[in-house]
Formats: C-alpha cells, sequence, structure tokens
C-alpha cells in the first residue's frame, strides 16, 4: 500500500501558518499607528505562529515529496482549517478579549469560514489592530485557505486540482486557465481589485479608514463581520448602496466575475447560473419590497433596505442594518429559503450553492415527466451542457449530508437548552456561513451566541467548518480509509 | 384522458364507498349496545354512502379498467378525498362536531392513519363515533388500495402503476415479478391475523372487549386514536407493552412478518437490511429517551425506560399513542422523537415517514459518494440485502427525500403564517406529514388541535393526505402538463 504523505501536509500546513503570520503585520502596522497597545499580542501571537509554522514545516515536513492524492489532498484542507483557525484565535487571547478559548476559536473559526457569528459584545471597543485582524481572517477565509497554498507555493503544481476541488468540492467549474496554478492566481488578482475598488469607494462615501478597509473586506468575501454594535445602523445611504451591489457581486463565481473584468460579457449571458441568481435576487427582492410597504412602512425606506437585505442573505454576507418597524412574516418566508439556497457555486458565498440546487430542480421535473410518460429519457442540461448522472448522483448525497448536519447540529444545540425553533435556525444560519441575520431574530431566537454554552459554540464551530468546506473534506477525517491503512 | 377512463374511476370509487358504507353500519352496533341515540344517525349515513356507491357502481358497471396512468395518479388520490368526504358523515350527523373544517380534520387524520384529533375531549364522544374513528384508521392504515387489489383481481385497474403509485420508490423487491396480487394477500392476511390477535391478547390481558377492539384498530394501523382523552396512559404497563408490541409490528414488513410465521426463514436470510437498522435505531433510541427522561425529567428508571420503550415505538411507527405528558418531555427528547416519525418504519409497513429503506439507501449512497472522492478507482456500488441499487433508483429516493424536506418547510411557513408559533409550527407539520400525529405544545401530548384556525386546519389535513401518499402522487395534480391532453 503507499505510503501516506504525512510530511506534505505537515509541510504545507507550516507553510499556511507562516504565511498568515506575516498577514499579522499590516494589524500590527496599524496598531503602532492607532497606539491602541494591541501590538504586542498581535506580534506574540505572529511569533508563535512563524514558530509552529516553522517547527511543522522544517522538522516534522522535512524532506517532504511533493506528492498528493485524493485522501491527503481532503485531510490536508481539514488539518488547514483546524489550525489556522486555532493559531488565528491566538490574538484575541493575548489581546485580553475574551478569557477563555471556546470564545477566541469561535471568533477565529467564523471569521475564516467567512460565516460572521460574533462573540464579541461591541466590536467598536476592539483595538484597532484586532478589528482589522478579524476582518483580514474573512478576506483570506473567503477564497479559501488552499488556494492561498496553490497561490503561495509554487511547486504546488501537481495535486492543486485535486487541492481545488477538495475545497471547492462538488460543483462542475471552468477554470480560468488551463494551468491550475495560473487560474488561482488569477482568482486573487480578481478578489484583490474588487477589494480595493470597495475600500476607496467606502472611504469616497466618507467612512473613516479603519472602517472602510474592515467592512470591504468583510463584503467581498461575504463574511458578515460588522465593526459597530448594532451592525450597519447609522451608516451613510450611500454606504449602504455601495455595500449592497458588491454584496451582490460577491454572491457571483469569482471565474464570472474575471469574465466581467475583462469584458467577455457574453458569458455572463450564457451562464444559467448567474441568470437564475439574478432572477432568483430581483424577485425576492420585489417580494420583500411589497410586504415591507403593504405592511405599513416607507416606500423609498422599503426598496432600499430589501435589496440590501436579500443581497446580504442570498450571497451569505449576513450584515444587518435597523429592520423595519414592521416586520411581515413574508420576509421571513423569502429570508429562509434564500438562507438554505446560498449563492452561487464558486463564489465566496456559502449555502448549498444555486448550481445545485438548479440541478436538483431540473432532476425534480424530469422525474414528474416520467410519472407521466415512463418511457421518455430525459437529461439535466445547464449551461447548455449535459449533466451526467453520477454527477447529478453526487450532488444528492452532498445535499443528503448536508441535511444531516443541520438536523444533527440542531440536536446538539437543543441539547445545549434551545428550543426546537431556535437550534433550526442557528443551525441552518452556521452551515451556510450566513451568520447573524434579522430573519432569526424575527422568529423569536435569541442570537447572542455569546450567550450559548460552550459545546454549543464547538457545535455551531463544526456547522461553520462543514458548510465551508462542504463537508467531504471534514467526513475525509473520520473515514475508515485513513484509519484502517495502519 | 379518455371518457371511459374517467367512468371507470368514478366506477372503482363506487366500489369502495360501498365498503365503507358497509364498515359505517358496523358502528350501529356500539350506538345499539350503549344506547346512546346515535344509532339512527349513523344508520342513516350508512345507507347513503352505500346508496352514493351503488348509483356510481352501476351507472358506470360497463366500464372496467383504467388505461391512463394519470388517471390511475388520479385514481388514488380522489380515494383517499372521497373517504374522508364521506367519513365525515357520522361525525357531523352524531353531532360530534358541527364545523365541517373540524369533521374534515379528524376524517382526514381517520383515513391517512395520522391520529391528530381535533377533540379535546375523546373520552365524551358517542360509541359510534369512537368506533369509527378506529375502523377509518384501521381501514386506511393499511391502504385502501391495497384493499382493492386484494379483494377484487378482476377490477382491471393497471395494478403496476397503482401499487407504485402507493408506495412510490423504495421498494425494489419483486418490482419486476409483478407478483403484486400475491404480495397483497399475504400482507392482508397477516394484518387481519395480527389485528385479531392483539384482540385476544389485549382481551386477555384484562382491558375491556370495546377498549381492546378499538385499540387494537388504531394501534395496528398505526394509526394513534384512542378512546380516552389521555391516550393510552390509563391502561395498565402489561396493556401498554402489548399495544408497544402492536405498533412495533405495525413498522415492519408485512411480507416480512408472513415469511417468518410460515416458518420461511430461509427467504428472511437475506432480506433483513432495513429490519436491522429498524431495531437498531429503536434500541438507540430508547435509551437515550430513557436516560433523558430520568435525569431532566425526575423519573424513576422504571418508568422513563417504560415510558421510553412505549413512546419511541409509537413515534418511530408513526402511530402517536401517547403515555405520559410528552409536551413536558426534555426537548432534546421531543427533538429525537420528531426525527424518528420522519424516519419512520419499514417500507411495506402501515407507518408514515420517508421509510427508513429510503434513509438507508439514502445514507449508503453518501456513502459511496465519499469513499468514491477519497478512491476515484474503487468500485462501490450502493446495496441493498446485498444486491446493488442503481443510482437511478437512488436518485429517485432522493427526489422523494427533497420533496418531503421541501414540503415540511412549506409546511411549517404555512402554519406559522396563520399565527401559530414557530416550535408548534414544525410539531404540527411534522406530526401531520409523518403521520405520527402530536405535535408540540398544545397540540401535542394529550392535547388537540382545537386551537387551531380554519385555515391552518386545512393545511395540516392537506399535509396528512400529502404524507400518506408520499409526496409525489399528490404533487403531479398541480403540474399543468398532467392536464394536457
Amino acid at each position: 500500500m503507499r505510503h501516506f504523505n504525512h510530511r506534505l501536509i505537515a509541510r504545507l500546513t507550516g507553510t499556511l501558518l507562516t504565511v498568515m503570520a506575516t498577514a499579522l503585520v499590516i494589524p500590527i502596522a496599524v496598531s503602532l499607528h492607532y497606539g491602541d497597545g494591541a501590538q504586542y499580542a498581535l506580534i506574540t501571537s505572529g511569533v508563535v505562529m512563524v514558530s509552529i509554522g516553522l517547527l511543522l514545516r522544517n522538522v516534522f515536513g522535512r524532506n517532504a515529496s511533493y506528492e498528493l492524492h485524493e485522501l491527503e489532498s481532503f485531510w490536508l484542507t481539514s488539518v488547514a482549517w483546524v489550525a489556522v483557525p486555532m493559531c488565528g484565535a491566538l490574538p484575541y487571547l493575548f489581546g485580553g478579549v475574551f478569557d477563555n478559548v471556546t470564545d477566541a476559536a469561535f471568533e477565529a473559526v467564523s471569521g475564516f469560514s467567512t460565516t460572521g457569528s460574533s462573540v464579541v459584545p461591541d466590536p467598536s471597543q476592539l483595538p484597532a489592530g484586532l478589528l482589522l485582524w478579524r476582518a483580514i481572517t474573512q478576506w483570506i477565509g473567503g477564497l479559501g485557505l488552499i488556494l492561498f497554498v496553490v497561490a503561495t507555493t509554487r511547486r504546488m503544481q501537481v495535486g492543486s486540482l485535486q487541492l481545488y476541488d477538495a475545497e471547492f468540492s462538488g460543483t462542475q467549474q471552468r477554470k480560468l486557465h488551463p494551468h491550475m496554478a495560473k487560474s488561482v492566481s488569477r482568482m486573487w488578482h480578481i478578489y484583490t481589485l474588487i477589494t480595493i475598488i470597495l475600500i476607496v469607494l467606502l472611504r469616497a462615501a466618507d467612512n473613516t479608514g479603519l472602517d472602510s478597509v474592515c467592512l470591504a473586506l468583510s463584503t467581498v468575501s461575504t463574511g458578515g463581520f460588522m465593526t459597530a454594535q448594532y451592525g450597519l445602523t447609522g451608516y451613510s445611504e450611500a454606504t449602504l448602496t455601495i455595500l449592497t451591489v458588491f454584496m451582490f457581486l460577491s454572491g457571483v463565481n469569482v471565474a464570472l466575475l474575471y469574465n466581467l473584468f475583462t469584458l467577455h460579457w457574453r458569458r455572463l449571458k450564457r451562464n444559467d447560473e448567474f441568470i437564475v441568481y439574478a432572477v432568483i435576487y430581483l424577485i425576492a427582492a420585489v417580494s420583500c419590497t411589497l410586504a415591507f410597504g403593504l405592511s405599513g412602512n416607507d416606500w423609498g425606506y422599503s426598496v432600499r433596505y430589501s435589496l440590501f437585505h436579500i443581497a446580504s442573505t442570498i450571497s451569505t454576507c449576513g450584515f444587518y442594518t435597523e429592520t423595519p418597524a414592521v416586520w411581515p412574516f413574508w420576509a421571513s418566508v423569502v429570508t429562509f429559503l434564500l438562507i438554505l439556497s446560498g449563492a452561487s457555486a464558486g463564489s465566496t458565498g456559502g449555502g448549498l450553492k444555486l448550481r445545485r440546487l438548479m440541478t436538483l430542480f431540473l432532476y425534480l421535473r424530469n422525474y414528474f415527466i416520467r410519472m407521466i410518460h415512463p418511457n421518455v429519457v430525459f437529461t439535466v442540461k445547464i449551461d447548455r451542457q449535459v449533466v451526467p448522472g453520477h454527477y447529478v448522483n453526487k450532488i444528492f448525497g452532498f445535499v443528503f449530508l448536508y441535511i444531516c448536519f443541520v438536523i444533527a447540529g440542531a440536536f446538539m444545540l437543543t441539547l445545549c437548552g434551545s428550543s426546537i425553533a431556535d437550534a433550526f435556525c442557528m443551525a441552518a444560519a452556521n452551515i451556510s456561513n450566513l451568520g447573524p441575520s434579522p430573519l432569526i431574530n424575527s422568529m423569536g431566537a435569541n442570537l447572542d451566541y455569546a450567550m450559548l454554552p460552550t459545546v454549543a459554540k464547538w457545535t455551531l464551530m463544526v456547522l461553520m467548518l462543514a458548510g465551508r468546506l462542504e463537508i467531504f473534506a471534514l467526513l475525509a477525517i473520520v473515514s475508515p480509509s485513513y484509519w484502517k491503512r495502519r | 384522458m379518455k371518457s371511459s377512463d374517467w367512468k371507470a374511476l368514478l366506477r372503482f370509487l363506487g366500489i369502495l364507498l360501498i365498503a365503507e358504507g358497509g364498515l359505517m353500519a358496523l358502528c350501529c352496533i356500539p350506538a345499539y349496545h350503549f344506547n346512546d341515540g346515535t344509532m339512527v344517525p349513523v344508520a342513516h349515513c350508512a345507507a347513503f354512502t352505500v346508496a352514493v356507491g351503488a348509483l356510481l357502481w352501476v351507472s358506470f358497471a360497463r366500464y372496467r379498467s383504467i388505461e391512463d396512468v394519470r388517471i390511475s395518479y388520479l385514481f388514488v388520490c380522489l380515494v383517499w378525498i372521497a373517504m374522508s368526504l364521506f367519513a365525515t358523515l357520522p361525525l357531523m350527523a352524531t353531532g360530534a362536531t358541527v364545523d365541517f373544517s373540524h369533521a374534515w380534520f379528524e376524517a382526514m387524520s381517520g383515513v391517512s392513519a395520522t391520529g391528530a384529533t381535533i377533540f379535546p375531549y375523546v373520552s365524551a364522544l358517542p360509541a359510534s363515533v369512537l368506533l369509527w374513528r378506529s375502523i377509518m384508521q384501521w381501514f386506511g392504515g393499511f391502504g385502501i388500495i391495497l384493499l382493492v387489489l386484494a379483494l377484487s383481481p378482476r377490477l382491471g385497474i393497471n395494478k403496476y402503476s397503482l401499487y407504485t403509485a402507493e408506495a412510490s420508490g423504495a421498494d425494489n423487491t419483486g418490482r419486476k415479478t409483478l407478483k403484486t396480487t400475491v404480495t397483497v394477500r399475504r400482507t392482508l392476511s397477516v394484518y387481519l391475523i395480527l389485528t385479531f390477535a392483539f384482540i385476544v391478547m389485549l382481551w386477555a390481558s384484562g382491558m375491556q372487549l370495546w377498549d381492546a377492539v378499538n385499540m387494537t384498530f388504531t394501534n395496528i394501523s398505526s394509526g394513534g386514536f384512542s378512546v380516552s382523552s389521555d391516550s393510552i396512559a390509563s391502561f395498565s404497563h402489561t396493556q401498554q407493552y402489548i399495544l408497544t408490541g402492536a405498533m412495533l409490528m405495525s413498522g415492519v414488513n408485512f411480507t416480512l412478518i408472513f415469511f417468518f410465521f410460515t416458518l420461511r426463514w430461509g427467504s428472511i436470510g437475506h432480506k433483513l437490511d432495513q429490519f436491522r437498522v429498524y431495531i437498531s435505531i429503536y434500541v438507540v433510541a430508547v435509551a437515550f429517551v430513557a436516560i433523558g427522561l430520568h435525569m431532566h425529567n425526575g423519573q424513576e428508571w422504571s418508568d422513563a425506560l417504560r415510558m421510553s420503550i412505549v413512546q419511541t415505538a409509537s413515534a418511530l411507527t408513526t402511530t402517536g399513542s401517547v403515555v405520559d405528558d410528552t409536551t413536558m418531555w426534555w426537548t432534546p427528547v421531543c427533538f429525537l422523537l420528531l426525527m424518528l416519525s420522519i424516519c419512520g418504519g419499514m417500507a411495506g409497513s402501515t407507518s408514515g415517514g420517508l421509510k427508513i429503506m429510503r434513509i438507508l439507501i439514502l445514507w449508503r449512497n453518501a456513502r459511496t459518494i465519499l469513499l468514491n472522492r477519497l478512491h476515484p478507482n474503487a468500485v462501490n456500488p450502493v446495496r441493498l440485502n446485498g444486491k446493488p441499487v442503481s443510482s437511478h433508483i437512488t436518485n429517485n429516493v432522493m427526489v422523494i427525500f427533497m420533496v418531503y424536506g421541501l414540503s415540511l418547510m412549506l409546511g411549517v411557513m404555512i402554519l406559522m403564517l396563520c399565527g401559530i408559533s414557530a416550535t408548534e409550527a414544525i410539531g404540527a407539520t411534522v406530526g401531520c406529514l409523518t403521520g405520527y400525529g402530536p405535535g408540540l405544545g398544545p397540540s401535542g401530548g394529550f392535547g388537540s388541535y382545537a386551537a387551531f384556525s380554519t385555515i391552518a386546519l386545512w393545511a395540516c389535513s392537506f399535509l396528512m393526505l400529502l404524507g400518506r401518499l408520499e409526496c409525489m402522487t399528490v404533487l403531479i395534480l398541480f403540474l399543468p402538463r398532467f392536464w394536457k391532453r
């Protein structure tokens, strides 16, 4: 039997931690600039991260062969996604934001998985450096840690496709470039470009520099960490409008955005998923506007709020602002459905992903037709291409596991004292990496994550990671394939 | 859709109505015996039902076969609707309720073997109504379609399409051989014998014959109506255990029971996949519920264990008999019971829910997909009872799973739209869709659905129909394509 390549996993995780530590430079600089006193915490965590990283890279991972197979890529993905958030939690611990490991880990996992559920009572009280670190964790998590490895490690030539697949599992994607590493670096370029544009726009809309950067990083990654206690309440109209547009964009496949920026407009028109995404967005926004308007809110406000709220939900970003005085039930229905559906495949958003749901619905339609005409043969077509049967099967398997995770998570939460409805809402919002949502509050759930017991927080962390890694990578760790080999 | 098909459909409906009227006439016996003055109205209802049935039968006697598969789907739905419609007659005529929505809810709950009741004080109902509720469940729980097939092989209806419509998707045993009539005869004989055996056992354990008959009818059909307001809580422990036996039996594939009692154990040996999972789920759930009841509800170990054994069986087989005020139980225990009722019993039993067969297929499919991603070159087909299951079947099962999930979500939303709290809406939706019956909150435990608004009641009755016919057969009627020529 082939040897399991532990060394490579150690080496790449080490590399990742080292690179992640260099990302701490920016918050340290900001801390020094503002003089908020968080620089010591950040520097200490940086030192710890670099030491662990170098230890893994050069001692445990020395002479690693760069040969990577499926099982290892899943393992690497899972190990990286556990190790990095745990180290990313260090600044919170050293900075004295939290006095226990659970809260710090929760904040970090929520950050890297781009969920945005926060246990910080009032983010505006955080030192500037830590606030920025929070946003940076989301920004890096948005496109994926493994893609980070692929983009930064030149030697990762072979196997990068598997890695990509392990992180963005289960959806057929057009690659931007036949060469995987090039494809990935193009994705990072476009991602960075959008972020910079957003920062400039936000700054132009009279936000402070720190706010602009933090919000921009949380928006393009569909993370949803906010910088003030009551969400975006009190921010200017211009800011909210800009954020609405960019939240919508960050729910679009990154590869497609690249086409948008390189002016290949026709690709947009030909992309069924994008059309569905846009249509769903419009329908949801219009119906929400009607619901808010008809129930007595100001119409102009209803339009603006609906556009913002629906963009925030469908992209699983999770920003919220001052909610309308009357919250009609219909808005909750629309919101809940959007939480489950999520954004486009290949975007930074979470959820089940529209592409999968489209496959499911096309298959369902065929099923009904076959009930009437048993001998007719149908295929599922997306983007004018047939989705092969075994692919449909994979998608079904994924959806089944996803639902199992939601149920199991909700069960754990009820064990910790939540009511059944709250438990389902929290489980769904966190596995889809949405985080906070006014829907959940409107259903009577108490969404103060800080008040949850420890076990519940760890449960939610598992759900966030499961949602971000689309389950399979996480399950590979418990798969007997690995444990039986010794 | 030819008009001859429609006429044949009406003819079959007529035959079923005659049968229903006959069963209704049986309810005159307790009315006469207890002399509660409901004999005359019930007799009138029975006569009316038989008359309508006979009229349909005689008028369309010439039309003997349904050829269009669409009409048979329509037929399946119409059977349940017509049955419920006529089943409301005794409820209204005896004055048990004056509200048609209430009567419809109760009738649908009976015919679909759900067991959700609209009556807060069941004990106060006249004897004829009590027996009628039990008979509805006994008749409905087993599936009227199967009765049709068993009793008249000469009906000429496309049996295959009907049978698959009733038990759609997951039953991969003997599909190709199409020995439906044989299956149905076996099933029916098992059902009758079990009913008889449990009546005798309950009677022997000291229960009144009246109670024994009613409780057997409602528990062997995984229905869950009761003759007293506190469901089965006031019966002795022995009687509760016997009823648990009846419930557990109602969740087992009847063909399996047939093989077991005819000592053809060789035929069972390689068909036990589903049964093993059924028992394992049951044992694990009993342990969890018992521990929960002991730790969090302060029950003595003996009581906790007994309640757990009874209630878990009731939930897993979607019966809905209640042994204690479950609304006070620990939340995770209630959650688990809901999940068990979604899971349901084995395919080919009278229980509702998704059926263990489907869950098993989906689970193994997910495992296979995971293995395939780890070892792309390995071949691991999904197996059930040792035989590979094609991905086509797996996908179909998944479609039902998804539609079931969507129905649950939409049900919860509609009920919340009617002003019911989130937790209670979840409970009621699961209760009605799976056929379990009691929900959470006021509609759970020994409670009733009496507080629900009219719209909510209609939504719940629709969910019951949807759940009993496993969604697809009902939903296809809403497709425009279905009605096209």
